[in-house]
């Protein structure tokens, strides 16, 4: 399965999509995680690609993506086309207007409620992504994301994962 | 011992990440360095990593000081590495020759990004793969191998500190920006199941007075270790068996550089490496080393779906090089296509080892991106 993140600098998209990829590995797939960011560490573009298998993976980066998670309307319009005509969109209903079907949740109003930070956006369109798509088992991303956010975070980011699951069943 | 990165289980990380872990496992215990995009990681986890294994990692003034002081630690016993990128690998292919002479074995990393000069320094290329062979001056021979997944970057990294210290030889992993930054799950081995290779100490003073002889008649020396007993001189200039400058001797010059370029040259089947995909029955063939091969291998699937009789043979040495396999193949198939991210460097080696036998096309990309397999495919089809 072919997954694209899509924000701007400064939203943790690259994050979001280690954590993914780092979740597949403990379920013992194979699965690769690359990126695409402008040199600003706040705005411009920020693509984070995840291809996850049980056979071995040759491509190095998404190019029709079964997955297209979109949290800003730049990251949008950058990649937009690499989504396969029946691929599933997933938005922050916000901060992105897009030309096709759909669906998505005010992830960023979402993390601010939840944890009061809206740098937890990444985490909670995480657990959007897979309530909606189950292309991970939830236990193993909580336990990628205790390895890879920074000390001390922990809570503040299950927390933040955990209401975007949520609202991913609804 | 005790590592400090779990072992002998699986995990997901960069390549240059992989690289730094398999350096550890492979024993290297000196790394010096400068911090250049996108091989700045390796350092990063080598500053992490050395002072938790007893090692030394250390930031030089400039990548010519990085690579003298590996050569260093290489003649005081340590295993040892260095790692850059274009514009660092270019300073250092002075010392690269003087690693060549004196049969110091040391790991040179490049993490190849686009040039010339700075160039892309964020995006991969291959630009390098002449460089990597011939960029020092003088006759000479090295090894060079490259990778086209995270866990080639890590098992050719422990081959890299192999091949050094059993031929005494610098060897150059040549790897590039995307595979050192894309994050794949990786295997990493438990030490106890590592092969490790550790090269031949003297075991006597009369073998410790041919540092640079052939006293084992494989032309490959055993290497005094300084501090340890033996008086041992060591030069770059053309020197005897001791070690002795001997400059205007063509004899001695011819013996010594035959020597070492015949170590690496006679057992080239040993150190090259190589995979065939489909190739039994190809009719054209695809030939590609480090990333552009994952492309390469989806290509000839694709092409395969069409009715194409496509194979690819993956080249996991760049050198020495297989001549005499290129020329086998081109026997076999109608056409060879080499794709690869420089205006055409691999290519003209195939060439020259298809002898004529077969076309060969080179499907070149530059500006930074792995060519997609697609690209590949249409200039199969034509």
């Amino acid at each position: 399965m072919q997954i694209r993140l899509a924000g701007i600098g400064g939203q943790g998209v690259v994050l979001a999509g280690v954590i993914l990829g780092e979740a597949a590995a403990i379920e013992g797939l194979n699965v690769l995680q690359t990126q695409d960011y402008s040199s600003a560490s706040r705005g411009g573009h920020s693509i984070a690609d995840v291809i996850i298998s049980k056979e071995p993976i040759y491509d190095v980066m998404v190019t029709e993506a079964d997955v297209l998670v979109a949290l800003h309307q730049l990251g949008y319009d950058t990649v937009k086309d690499s989504l396969k005509e029946d691929g599933l969109l997933i938005i922050d209903t916000d901060l992105v207007k897009p030309d096709r079907d759909y669906v998505g949740a005010p992830f960023t109003r979402l993390a601010e409620e939840t944890t009061g930070l809206a740098l937890t956006v990444n985490m909670v369109a995480l657990g959007y992504l897979v309530a909606k798509t189950g292309v991970v088992k939830k236990e193993n991303v909580e336990e990628a994301i205790r390895r890879r956010v920074p000390k001390g975070t922990e809570e503040i980011n299950l927390r933040a994962f955990r209401a975007g699951y949520e609202e991913g069943l609804k | 011992m005790r590592y400090p990165f779990p072992v002998g289980k699986a995990d997901f990380i960069q390549g240059d990440e992989a690289i730094a872990r398999a350096a550890i496992l492979a024993g290297c215990r000196f790394y010096a360095g400068y911090p250049i995009t996108p091989a700045s990681e390796i350092f990063e986890a080598m500053a992490l990593y050395m002072p938790l294994v007893d090692g030394v990692s250390i930031q030089m003034e400039d990548e010519i000081a990085s690579i003298a002081a590996i050569i260093g630690a290489s003649w005081a016993g340590a295993k040892a590495m260095t790692a850059t990128s274009g514009p660092g690998f270019s300073l250092m292919q002075e010392n690269i020759g003087y690693a060549v002479m004196t049969e110091t074995p040391i790991v040179v990393v490049n993490v190849q990004r686009s040039g010339p000069s700075t160039g892309q320094p964020t995006l991969a290329a291959q630009g390098d793969i002449m460089q990597s062979i011939w960029g020092t001056h003088g006759d000479h021979t090295l090894i060079v191998l490259s990778p086209s997944t995270v866990q080639e970057a890590f098992d050719f990294t422990i081959k890299a500190f192999n091949l050094a210290e059993k031929y005494r030889t610098p060897v150059v992993l040549l790897t590039d920006a995307e595979v050192a930054h894309m994050r794949e799950r990786v295997y990493i081995p438990n030490p106890d199941d590592i092969e490790l290779v550790y090269r031949k100490l003297p075991q006597n003073e009369e073998e410790a007075r041919l540092p640079f002889g052939d006293p084992h008649g494989d032309g490959i020396p055993s290497m005094p270790i300084f501090g340890k007993g033996y008086r041992t001189y060591v030069t770059g200039l053309t020197h005897d068996e001791r070690g002795r400058p001997k400059t205007v001797d063509a004899e001695v010059h011819e013996r010594l550089i035959k020597r070492i370029i015949g170590k690496i040259e006679n057992n080239k089947h040993d150190i090259i490496s190589y995979e065939k995909f489909e190739l039994e029955d190809a009719e054209v063939a695809i030939v590609s080393t480090g990333i552009v091969s994952r492309s390469a291998i989806r290509a000839v699937k694709i092409l395969r779906e069409k009715g194409i009789k496509a194979g690819l043979l993956k080249l996991n040495t760049i050198w020495p090089f297989d001549f005499d396999m290129i020329e086998e193949l081109a026997e076999q198939v109608k056409k060879i296509f080499v794709p690869e991210m420089n205006m055409g460097q691999l290519y003209h080696l195939v060439k020259e080892g298809a002898n004529g036998k077969a076309e060969v096309e080179l499907i070149s990309k530059i500006g930074g991106e792995v060519h997609t397999p697609m690209e590949i495919v249409e200039r199969v089809v034509g």
